[in-house]
């Protein structure tokens, strides 16, 4: 059962917690109205937060398993390939601006031109 | 800044689409481990870390004029942030946002802050830094950190200090704020 009414250095050790163990949504759900307020109201809150990311970021951003980037080149290149089709298909179509056919005389204004005469 | 990297970033500012697109490779080559060891700094999890920095690279592709007068290494991870991750740093959480009890501003200064002067600090002075000052510490304080930063719980490194979880909460959390205040100091002084 998730622990309710923390305290503030609590709720900064699971907020450390969360982020280095990846799980941030976690933590963010797990917090009540009360300790939402808390959070909003302490300034060691907020100046600890910073020191604890550089701490996730010195300890565990070099550990971390980062994909081959050949591999995530081709996610990339998909990304990109995505949107160049989106920005196709979204972009105003080409009308047809052959003067030569629009100013001929259909066959029926033809006829109706030799009604009238 | 490395060659690399400055050859990359040219082929950025070709206004053409599809020469752009051919940019991209050494541009994601040189900048993929500086760009993600950031998002991890936020994310604490690659998977997401993947996720995000896909988008932001397309972001890139897409508009790079915010890259244009880049200057050096520590301008470039500064306006990458600025005006491409932490847009999706953002949406990462917007859609919890529903369910937690945190104000939008409280839920984005937590997830995608401003950047503050120690973290626009690249990841070789961090660490730097943050080893001087560890070794200001008290004996105690010092250990419990090193042991967080093993990747220890609370429950485990109160075994190794023999005293309770609430104890080395507390210790931890006074260590932090001191950490703050000495960092905040050594940067001030340099």
């Amino acid at each position: 059962m998730p622990q309710t009414n923390r305290e503030i250095q609590e709720l900064l050790i699971d907020y450390a917690g969360a982020l280095r163990d990846g799980c941030m949504p976690d933590f963010l759900k797990s917090l009540t109205r009360e300790e939402a307020d808390k959070i909003a109201s302490s300034a060691e809150f907020w100046q600890a937060t910073e020191v604890t990311r550089i701490l996730n970021s010195v300890g565990f951003a070099d550990k971390a398993v980062t994909p081959d980037v050949g591999l995530f080149i081709s996610r990339v290149n998909a990304a990109i390939a995505c949107r160049l089709k989106k920005a196709r298909a979204s972009s105003p179509v080409k009308r047809n601006t052959d003067r030569s056919r629009g100013s001929k005389p259909t066959m029926q204004a033809q006829t109706w031109a030799e009604d009238l005469l | 800044m490395d060659k690399r990297l400055r050859n990359a970033l040219k082929g950025l500012a070709d206004p053409d689409l599809e020469h752009r697109r051919r940019a991209m490779e050494p541009f994601v080559r040189a900048t993929f481990g500086i760009f993600i060891r950031c998002l991890y700094r936020y994310l604490g999890n690659e998977v997401e870390c993947e996720d995000v920095l896909e988008d932001v690279y397309a972001d890139i592709w897409q508009d790079p004029g915010h890259l244009r007068n880049v200057t050096d290494e520590k301008d470039l991870l500064r306006n990458v942030y600025l005006y491409y991750m932490r847009k999706h740093l953002r949406e990462v959480y917007r859609r919890i946002n529903r369910n937690s009890y945190l104000s939008q501003r409280d839920l984005m200064n937590l997830v995608a802050p401003d950047l503050s002067i120690l973290e626009m600090m690249s990841q070789a002075e961090l660490g730097q830094v943050l080893r001087r000052m560890l070794g200001r510490l008290k004996a105690r304080e010092r250990r419990a950190i090193e042991l967080w930063m093993e990747g220890m719980s609370n429950r485990a490194i109160a075994n190794e200090l023999k005293t309770t979880v609430g104890a080395v909460k507390m210790l931890e959390f006074r260590t932090i704020l001191k950490l703050k205040k000495m960092l905040s100091d050594c940067c001030r002084e340099d």
